[in-house]
């Protein structure tokens, strides 16, 4: 086992193990910084050329857009390391073509891999989900995903395409139980479609600059911890992935 | 092409089986307990995309532990839908505690920022990589950013020209500017003025070296007491 990969099973998994009750800590930003300063020590111990050598630049082998769930941290949940993901994280792993902060990550960013992983239990996805329940004719009234902000709240400006996309998925008289799941998979079907249908992408694969791009949808388990790929990864020349994918 | 491979995908994916199965032997309630209830983090995040500064890993940190928004740059702005949106969402849906504004040694925004600052003309959006247009969303989104760069430079008296001294002290800047930026939005001042006690919001900066691995606080924290005081006028001025 590498010097690294043998830390990482010390510490990343580690502070779950070690980690006892209370289960709040009582001062977060102490044990965050002094966590810090002994993972920092463990690693420069182990191995003193890995934060020299990460320092003179990144190189990492993938863009990661995720969602900011603080139960869905890439790095720890792939067992990589610090250089290896580059990440953007928000809410429900959107990848709209008018999100100037998203489409600037994937300008600067891109990689040969770009993984758009969702996860179980989205509560973006669920937010969603039930208030396209409610909507009785999408797009012509105000959307309103959180109940109890205004539509033009930033929070329900920013769910609004997500709650008529899941309204247009034909769950409505399935339980929600049984159609979270479905949303969740199909939600990150079509943000891997929506990448793939950027000019960075479509760039890159005409003009056969990063010609092996290709696109993935993750999906990460809450319950088990385990990253399932959904099968929908997209190269160049690929068709869009729809419903019927494997 | 369903079934795309390449090393660093099965990396990730054997990886993550290692993982999981190591939680899972150690700590068999974890993943179910975490799964089983809405997530409650004390800290929302605002750090760099930088592939170098997973937060949860350099924070010794749990999944469950801190809300994130990653993007190029650390920036806060305020037509960012996606930020204000994940404001919203962390500090009154989650009721986070803290959010932190983390910076980073070896910032490339920065770096590309500095370097477009000195062809800034006051009044015309900057272009920050030439090889971009001007209204790509890239060169729109590092814009506010370069602006300020180009302002921070002769104020604070930085150097122009040489990178090495200046790249230091504006990761710095950028951080406190973006947590300034933090504190006028409407999500934490009222947060700052409707939060019972004992459940006040503070706003941190910090600032991450990659190369040592270490975290500072730049102590420039802010909590409710940074709101303006009311002002207060004696009897006399009113009656009249």
């Amino acid at each position: 086992m590498s010097q690294y990969a043998s830390l990482r099973a010390q510490f990343f998994e580690g502070d779950i193990r070690t980690k006892s009750s209370p289960d709040e800590p009582t001062d977060p930003i102490a044990e965050m910084l002094s966590g810090n300063a002994q993972w920092a020590k463990a690693v420069t111990e182990s191995d003193p050329d890995f934060f020299p050598t990460t320092a003179r630049a990144q190189y990492p082998h993938t863009l990661w857009i995720g969602c900011g769930d603080s139960r869905v941290p890439e790095t720890v949940i792939t067992g990589a390391k610090p250089g290896d993901i580059f990440v953007k994280r928000n809410i429900g792993n959107q990848a709209r073509h008018d999100d100037e902060s998203l489409m600037a990550t994937l300008t600067f960013a891109v990689e040969v891999l770009v993984i758009i992983c969702g996860h179980s239990g989205c509560g973006a996805v669920a937010a969603s989900l039930a208030a396209s329940r409610r909507e009785t004719v999408p797009g012509q009234d105000p959307i309103i995903t959180i109940e109890g902000f205004p539509a033009d709240s930033p929070l329900n400006l920013w769910l609004a395409p997500l709650t008529i996309f899941i309204g247009s998925l034909g769950l409505s008289s399935t339980p929600h139980e049984e159609a979270l799941p479905v949303a969740v998979r199909e939600n990150i079907i079509a943000q891997v479609n929506s990448v793939c249908e950027t000019e960075v992408i479509q760039n890159a694969w005409r003009r056969k600059i990063l010609p092996n791009i290709t696109v993935h949808g993750w999906v990460y388990d809450l319950e088990t911890g385990r990253i399932q790929d959904l099968g929908i990864s997209r190269g160049p020349g690929s068709l869009p992935a729809g419903k019927d994918s494997a | 092409m369903s079934n795309c491979r390449h090393r660093s995908i099965s990396q990730m994916l054997s990886g993550n089986v290692q993982w999981a199965d190591n939680v899972q032997q150690t700590n068999p309630n974890f993943f179910p307990e975490s799964a089983g209830r809405a997530q409650s983090p004390h800290t929302l995040w605002i750090g760099c995309g930088d592939s170098r500064v997973p937060e949860t890993v350099i924070t010794g940190t749990r999944p469950g532990d801190i809300f994130v928004n990653r993007n190029v740059g650390n920036q806060v702005q305020f037509n960012d839908e996606n930020l204000m949106a994940t404001l919203t969402f962390a500090v009154d849906q989650l009721g986070v505690r803290n959010v932190i504004v983390c910076g980073h040694t070896g910032c490339g925004a920065i770096t590309a920022s500095f370097r477009a600052s000195k062809t800034v003309i006051p009044g015309r959006t900057p272009i920050t990589l030439d090889v971009y247009s001007a209204d790509s969303p890239l060169n729109r989104f590092l814009a506010p950013l370069t602006t300020s760069i180009a302002n921070l430079v002769p104020n604070l008296q930085i150097s122009s020209v040489v990178e090495a001294e200046a790249i230091p002290v504006l990761i710095r800047e950028n951080v406190k500017v973006q947590v300034d930026n933090l504190c006028e939005t409407e999500v934490i001042q009222n947060a700052w003025r409707t939060r019972p006690v004992g459940e006040e919001l503070t706003v941190y900066g910090w600032l991450y070296d990659v190369g040592t691995g270490r975290i500072q606080d730049m102590e420039i924290s802010r909590g409710p007491e940074s709101l303006p005081k009311p002002r207060v006028f004696s009897t006399e001025k009113i009656m009249l």
